[in-house]
């Protein structure tokens, strides 16, 4: 009994939202153009998969996430393993990142408009902005936190720096760098809805922002919902391949 | 002879605002192809002098002199084996992309009795295997000279033998020089040829062990006397 419910709750606490949402409706307390009806919500989301406009808007979204994160994850792990390899060269820049890591990259945009106009380019901008930083940051903690009682035995052994690196620091830093990208893909979803809000002409984030210019309330709610399924079902696939990769070493018991 | 010179290494470590004075001018040489056994009490300082004679760490001042280029490899206190890694690629670890036959290791992993373990993780083996795990990971690089920080401390008295008879053997067939630190008296006195005390940050005697035959016995009239006279050293 204890079990199934807990099973149960969280489409309980759904059910629950639903329910009041509806009610709020019925009541007449906001008109249907401030908040539409569920059902009306949902009418609208079938006919947009039907007629899979919605998915089109996904995926421009996705791919233009992919192309940012992984020059995101390229440049973090570049410079993460320079800044393990030469842990000298950290006092010159840190200053510098941790200054960018506290501007909002959604702050730059009218800049990055100027520089690179509203094409493709300002959005993967945005995103490596947005990913990166969770990234490296990740990737330098993993990489700097190794055990030294474990470098030992690569200096034992004869390794060079970069044989160290890549048998010792590596691996033993792999948890962490995927916890990061974990972060940076969520970071980049939550950054593009927003350039797109302010610099597009396709994408979700655009997708929302005409439907609330046509007077689509219905729509906007349906795009909200989307962005977090999808945000959701990202994260998820991020945390199963996770698992899966660091099954042997989850059992292992050393993270 | 050829060997390994130590001559009055100083080594201090600052230790919560003051510096303490752990070797205080060490005089030691270890000659080649044999056992030689430091021996100490807890603390007294001989992680600290294999760290120094291997490379681990510089001392303050004082020499270390190799007669000869030497292939070294460590066996640590701990184990400190690759978590991620199981006990063939951990025993492998030494040998980086060198080239190796399967026989040989698995040859090595039989001669520390880990057969049948080769695919587990460290987390998955006891204290002791995985201590034979790290002396397995050693003896794979195939070392001339072989620095060992109470490899055996963690086994039980069987295991413990056993795996010193295969020391002895081994050191025989290969003729590699090893430096091994403990703190048994029986264990310095089963396998060293030479056995050094370290006491307060210096050697305070060396004993030469001088037989031809394989096995010692520990009841041995000479031994006992030995013994005897060491354990009149280390109670000063
Ligand atoms: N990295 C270090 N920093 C500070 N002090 C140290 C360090 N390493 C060793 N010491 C000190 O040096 C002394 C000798 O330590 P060492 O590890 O060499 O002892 P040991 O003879 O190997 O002892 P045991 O038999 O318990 O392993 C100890 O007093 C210890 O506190
Ligand atoms: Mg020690």
């Amino acid at each position: 009994m204890k079990k199934t419910l807990s099973t149960l709750a969280p489409f309980l606490g759904i059910i629950l939202v639903v329910a009041l949402w509806f009610l709020v409706c019925r009541l007449g307390i906001f008109s249907t153009y401030v908040l539409p009806p569920p059902e009306k919500v949902f009418h609208s989301f079938l006919k947009m998969l039907k007629s899979g406009e919605i998915f089109q808007d996904v995926i421009i979204s996705l791919v233009r996430i992919l192309k940012g994160f992984a020059i995101a994850f390229l440049l973090a792990f570049l410079l993460g393993m320079f800044r393990s390899l030469v842990p000298s060269s950290e006092k010159y820049y840190n200053c510098i990142v941790q200054f960018f890591r506290n501007v909002p990259p959604l702050s730059l945009i009218p800049l990055l408009i100027l520089w690179c106009g509203i094409g493709e380019t300002t959005k993967t901008v945005i995103i490596v902005l947005a990913s990166f930083f969770p990234m490296y940051l990740n990737i330098v903690k993993g990489f700097t936190g190794c055990d030294q009682k474990l470098l030992e035995v690569g200096d034992a052994f004869g390794y060079t720096r970069f044989e160290k690196f890549k048998h010792i620091i590596l691996p033993y830093a792999s948890a962490d760098i995927l916890v990061g990208m974990r972060i940076g893909m969520g970071y980049s979803w939550r950054a593009i809805i927003g350039a797109e809000m302010i610099a597009a002409s396709s994408g979700i984030g655009h997708m929302i922002l005409f439907a609330q210019e046509m007077s689509r309330t219905d729509k906007v709610i349906v795009g909200i919902f989307v962005v977090g399924i999808v945000g959701l079902v990202t994260d998820k696939l991020f945390g199963i391949l996770l698992r899966k990769l660091f099954k042997g070493n989850g059992e292992n018991g050393w993270n | 002879m050829a060997g390994i010179e130590l001559k009055q290494i100083q080594k201090t470590y600052p230790v919560d605002g003051h510096t303490i004075h752990v070797l205080k001018g060490i005089d030691l040489q270890i000659p080649e192809k044999s056992i030689t056994v430091i021996l100490g009490r807890s603390g007294c300082g001989k992680t600290t002098l294999l760290r120094l004679v291997g490379g681990l760490e510089s001392p303050d001042s004082g020499e270390i002199h190799f007669d000869t280029a030497h292939k070294t490899a460590f066996v640590f206190q701990e184990s400190r084996l690759m978590p991620w890694l199981n006990v063939w690629d951990n025993v492998k670890f030494g040998l980086k992309k060198q080239p190796c036959l399967d026989a040989t290791i698995q040859n090595i992993i039989d001669t520390v009795g880990l057969k049948g373990f080769e695919k587990a993780f460290p987390h998955q083996l006891s204290g002791g295997m995985q201590q034979r795990v790290a002396i397995a990971r050693a003896l794979a690089y195939e070392p001339s000279f072989i620095m060992m920080d109470e490899p055996f401390a963690a086994l039980d008295y069987f295991t413990r033998n056993q795996m010193q008879k295969e020391l002895i053997r081994l050191q025989k067939n290969r003729g590699a020089s090893i430096l091994f630190v403990t703190h048994s008296i029986d264990e310095a006195l089963l396998l060293g040829h030479k056995i050094a005390i370290i006491e307060n940050g210096q050697i305070k005697k060396e004993f030469l062990i001088e037989t031809d035959s394989d096995e010692r016995d520990l009841l041995a009239e000479e031994l006992i006397a030995l013994k005897r006279e060491i354990i009149q050293q280390l109670d000063l």
